[in-house]
This record gives C-alpha cells, structure tokens and sequence, in this order.
C-alpha cells in the first residue's frame, strides 16, 4: 500500500509521521477517560466509535514511517530540503505570540504597533516609513476597522488597570 | 427555476453586494498575482469581517477572492514565469514565450478572455446541473450521504496519492480534530484533556485561518523580494485589439471551460488538473500543436478557461451534497454552517433566491475581474513589487487579530497560531494540507452521517451495502482506490523488467 516516492526521502517525514502516530496511540488509549460514554446508547450510536476509526485509521497510516524510523534505508538523510534552520521564522513566531499576551497586557494599539516595527526590523526593512510610519497606518486601519466599525470588545489593558490603582 | 433567477439577479445587484463583490475581487486579483500568497490565504484573512455580514453578501465576497485569485495569477506567470497560483503553470508554458517575443499583451489578452468565458461557461453549467444532481440527491438518506462523503474524502486521499500515507494521517488529524469538544448527539465532553476552552470544540474558522493565513505567511517570512526586472507591458491597460485576435479560438474556450467545470466537480482534482487536460485537449485539437510550448495565445486561453472554470464547478457538489471539493470551498462550506445553512439536494428548494443570488454574483465576479485586469492591468502587474516579508507581517496580524474578533476569545487566537505552527511544518515539508481541511470540515457530516446510518440497521455495517445508491458510491469509492494503486504497480514492476 505504502505509495510514498522511492527516491531517498528525509527521515524528518518519517519522525513527524512516526509522532503523529504515538499521538493517536496516546489519544486512544486515553479515550475513555477523555470521552464520556455513561449515556444510554450503544456504542454505535455512542461518542467513541467515531474518534476510535480515526485514531486506529492514523495509527496504521503512521506504521510504515515508524518502521523505516527503526531501521532506516542506506541512503536516507535527516536533511529536509536545503532551506535551511528558518530563524526569522521563529523570531516572527515569537513576536506574533508576544502580541497575543500583549492584546491582555498593553492593548491593541501597542502590541499591533510593537509586532509590526519589530518583525520587520527584524526581517530587514530599514528607515522611518517601513517601520513606524507604516506600522501607525495599519494599526490605524486595525483600529478603525475592528474597534470602530465592527464594535469587537477589546479588554482594558492591564498595564492602565495598575497605573490607575 | 427563472423566476428565481430573476429574484436572485435582483438580490446580487443590490449596492451592498455588488460593492463587497467587486472588494472580494479586487482582494483576490491582488493575491493572486502575489506568487506564495494566493486566494486561500485572501479567503481567510476576510473570513472572520463576514460574520458582520448575511450570508449571501459573505460568500459573495469569499467568492469574489476565489475567482479573482485565478484571474489574477495569470499576470506574473505571462510577464514574469512566476505563477501567482499554481495552476497559472500552465499558462506560463505560452505566455512567457509570447511576452520574451514581445507579444505580452496578446498573452495577456488571451489569458483574460479564457479566464472570463472558462468562468461564465462554468456558471451556465452550474445553473443547469446542480439541479438535476440535487433531485438525485433528494433521494439520498444517511447511509448515502456518508458513502458519498467517503467518496470525496477518498479522492482528495488517492489525488496525492504520492504521499498516500501521510494523506491518511493528515485526513485522520482533520477528523480527529472535528470530534474535539461537546458531541452534538450526546452532548458529552470528548477529547477537552479537562480544559473548559476546549468544550467548544476546533471551529474551521481557526483551524483554516491557522493553517493558511499564519502558516503560509510564516513560510514567506524566509523568502526573498522578486526580481521584476523583465517585466514588460507596453502600455497600462489591456490592448483590446488583441481580443479579436484570441476570438479566433472561441471552439477551444467552449471545450476547456467545459473541462475545467467537471473537473472542478470531482472532489480533491484542483485547479491544476483543470488547466493541464484543458491544454492536452486543445494541444490535441489544433491544427499547429508545434506551436504549443513555443508561444501561441491558444495555450493561455484553453489553460486560464480551464482553471477559471474550476470555482463554478466545485460549487455543484458543495450546494448538492455538502461535500467540498477542495480547501477553498470547504471554506465557503463554513460560511454557509455558521449562518445555519446547510447545503444539500433541499438547499435548492428552501433557498433558492440564496444559490441563484451565488448563481448571478459569480457572473457578476467575472466580469468584474476582467474589467479591472483590463483597465487596471499595470498597477496590477506593479503589485509584485510589493516585499513579500512586508505583507506576510501584515496578513499574520491581521489574521490573529481577526480570529480574536470572531468570539472575543484569545484562546481561538491561540488556536489559529498554534495551527499556524502545524501548518508551516506541513507547508514546509510540503505534505498535503488540503487533506487535514477535508479532514475537519468533512469530520462532522461524516461521524453524523455513519452513526445515524448504524442506527438505521440496528448497528450493521451491512447497511451501507444494502441500499443500491450507497451500494454503487462505495463500489466507486473501492475502484477510485484499487485502480491507481494497480496502474501504479503495474508501472513499477514494468520499469523493473526495463531496467
């Protein structure tokens, strides 16, 4: 069945394979503590026996991978595709969950301002225009768009909370 | 069925429709014609402003992305060979040699027209089948809808079929991540590891803007700004001389628009599957296939008809039956669910002013597409100029900030970045995602579908195989699997006895 390209293939396929497969093991085994079953139906009518086709349906998916993780052909490599350890990525990562926790801690305007100017400082861009000027104008658009037009409810920010007590 | 026509026409153009129609649009020419970003990415980001709004503005809106997107990615993959979506490959083959001849505007031109007719051809097709597909459809019961469910899971599965495992493991996260939270039937908890966030389940709507609106653009955040230099339009609209030229092929527009409609129909076949056979079947055709590859305006037109056919097309199987054929519209699938409109044989009957509402705006979509390409087309063409990283930045705050505003709850924010993260992985190793959208948007009506239909036969599986429609779907389904897997064998053992 396994149809996957026979060309030398990086183990970093089988690894995420491999995990999602003790994933699903993991889900499964747990299943009766995570799903409520104490209703009257049988269990074809009941809340498992769907989770449980999919998770065994993963499981078998995965068993090939975990095979080839366990003993690996000669050729194969734990190179991905050459693009290399994606460190902007991360750091652009880092920032956009910062911003999450700031949406609590300084608000919308502050943190969408701060992920703005700093993610593109950190990617390279360079002077006035690209990062504040810019950063401003689409914290404004946020502003208006989401606060102004749309009416979202954003929490007061923290940091005002414990300047004004 | 006129009389709704014309009572759909009245309602899609209303002012408020047609101004968010053409917005849709112009968002989505604008992404299209970015390599890397394309309509997904645009559909997304907009998906959380039409909660605001009723349901047939909304999908017109998405639609106006859908469409828009593949008018526009034709436009760098003519000028620059860099396709905006990926089915604009195809145009390329022709429509760069046409533009290194200096013959950009013909390619152009061609490119335009195609697009249009691919798109109202597939729009009459809808009009006259989903219909006659739908009155087949009122016959079908739970055991047929599941059947019919598997079916486009199973296609979607077989059509990466390179990657078959990882497809299954992909699918089974999506339907995994479907049961998490409250069981509609039973109301029982399932898999909310005690968290009461978790209660409400993993909507579509954080799942998708995740994957595609924080991972695709985590994924651009690496990548370098384009070189534009050969970029080389002779004058900032479309040469509408060069129309009449591309008229000529009027017989090779009707085909590949038809093509590309049945195409779009079949669930998991896409928009490149659409342009290539639309390409072979004119290659085959023309009196002068030499000349395809080296730069005639046939290429781009019977590959841009073929891919613009395919939005129309996928709309027949999602407004019959509920099954989305691929991941853009099993994102109008959830605008449809979160307006409590469930498409089936009987959304034809209880809202036919809706579907023929949808019915007129993808017409409207693409005229309008084809206005401002032709109008607009160097400004257009300017946008890829725009930094890659400068917008990725943008579309991840946009995306996470819009996800908040849904529900007002970080949570659902932190759910679209830690399915970002999973999607960048995926994007990254390039494993198909299409399959894990499937996966939750689909996980629903199937687990509903095969739990009802086990109750029907007192929980005998048998039931599937004892009524002659389900019966033949999943005879389908098994043919759909065993075939390729025997062709592919079949294929291999030969190259092992060449070799």
């Amino acid at each position: 069945m396994n149809q996957e390209p026979k060309k030398a293939q990086s183990r970093t396929h089988d690894l995420f394979s491999a995990f999602l497969g003790v994933f699903a093991a993991f889900a499964l085994i747990t299943s009766p503590w995570n799903v409520d079953t104490e209703g009257p139906d049988p269990f074809y009518k009941g809340p498992l026996i769907f989770p449980v086709m999919v998770l065994a349906m993963m499981i078998l998916a995965s068993l090939p991978a975990c095979m080839r993780l366990l003993s690996p052909p000669a050729d194969s490599t734990w190179r991905l595709d050459g693009e290399g350890y994606p460190k902007k990525t991360l750091v652009v990562l880092g920032l956009l969950i910062a911003t999450l926790i700031g949406l609590n801690l300084i608000g919308l305007e502050v943190s969408a301002w701060l992920f703005l100017s700093i993610s593109l400082y950190c990617l390279g861009h360079r002077g006035v225009l690209k990062l504040i000027v810019l950063p401003l104008v689409i914290t404004g658009l946020l502003f208006l768009v989401f606060k102004h037009f749309l009416g979202v409810f954003f929490p007061t920010p923290l940091i005002v909370e414990w300047i004004w007590e | 069925m006129w009389d709704n026509l014309i009572s759909g026409a009245v309602a899609a153009l209303t002012l408020a429709n047609i101004g968010i129609l053409v917005f849709g649009t112009f968002v989505g020419i604008v992404v299209g014609i970015l390599p890397g970003i394309g309509p997904m990415v645009g559909m997304v980001v907009l998906l959380p402003f039409t909660f605001a709004m009723p349901p047939d503005v909304a999908l017109s809106m998405l639609l106006g992305v859908f469409c828009g997107g593949y008018f526009g990615g034709a436009v760098p993959a003519i000028l620059m060979r860099t396709p905006g979506v990926p089915s604009s490959l195809i145009t390329s083959f022709d429509g760069f040699p046409l533009t290194q001849k200096g013959e950009a505007q013909t390619a152009l031109s061609a490119a335009l027209l195609g697009s249009f007719g691919g798109g109202i051809i597939s729009v009459v097709i809808l009009i006259f089948l989903a219909p006659l597909l739908a009155h087949v459809a009122a016959n079908f019961g739970p055991p047929e809808y599941f059947a019919a469910g598997l079916f486009g899971v199973t296609l979607v599965v077989m059509a990466n079929r390179d990657q078959l495992m990882r497809g299954i493991l992909l699918l089974g996260l999506g339907l995994w991540f479907a049961t998490v939270g409250i069981d509609g039937a039973t109301l029982s908890p399932r898999f909310n590891f005690g968290t009461l966030s978790l209660q409400n389940g993993l909507h579509i709507v954080p799942v998708c803007l995740g994957l595609f609106g924080v991972g695709q653009t985590l994924l651009l955040v690496e990548r370098k700004i384009l070189l534009t230099d050969r970029m080389n339009l002779t004058r900032s609209t479309l040469d509408f001389s060069k129309l009449r030229v591309t008229l000529r092929y009027w017989k090779t527009l009707i085909r590949s628009g038809v093509i590309g409609t049945f195409v779009g129909l079949l669930p998991g076949t896409g928009s490149i599957l659409a342009s290539f056979m639309s390409y072979e079947a004119a290659k085959r055709a023309s009196k002068r296939p030499q000349d395809f590859g080296q730069g005639t305006p046939e290429g781009c037109l019977a590959a841009e008809a073929g891919n613009n056919a395919v939005p129309a097309g996928a709309m027949i199987p999602l407004l019959t039956l509920g099954i989305p054929g691929e991941a853009l519209s099993a994102v109008l699938l959830g605008v449809f669910t979160i307006n409590g409109i469930y498409p089936g044989p009987l959304l034809l009957i209880k809202e036919p002013v809706l579907i023929n509402t949808l019915y007129v705006s993808i017409f409207l979509i693409n005229v309008a597409a084809f206005l401002m390409l032709a109008l607009l087309l160097k400004p257009f063409a300017m946008i890829v100029r725009v930094s890659t990283t400068l917008l990725a930045v943008n579309i991840m705050l946009i995306s996470v900030i819009g996800i908040y505003a849904v529900n007002t709850r970080t949570f659902d924010a932190a759910v679209a970045v830690f399915m970002g993260v999973l999607g960048y992985i995926l994007l990254r190793m390039k494993w198909p995602v299409v399959n894990l959208v499937m996966g939750v948007v689909l996980g629903e009506i199937l687990e509903n579908r095969l739990r009802e239909s086990l109750s029907i036969g007192d929980g005998n599986p048998l039931i599937f195989l004892s009524r002659p429609i389900s019966l033949v779907v999943i005879i389908l389904t098994v043919l759909i699997v065993v075939i390729p897997l025997y062709q592919d064998r079949r294929k291999m053992r030969r190259q092992v006895e060449g070799s």
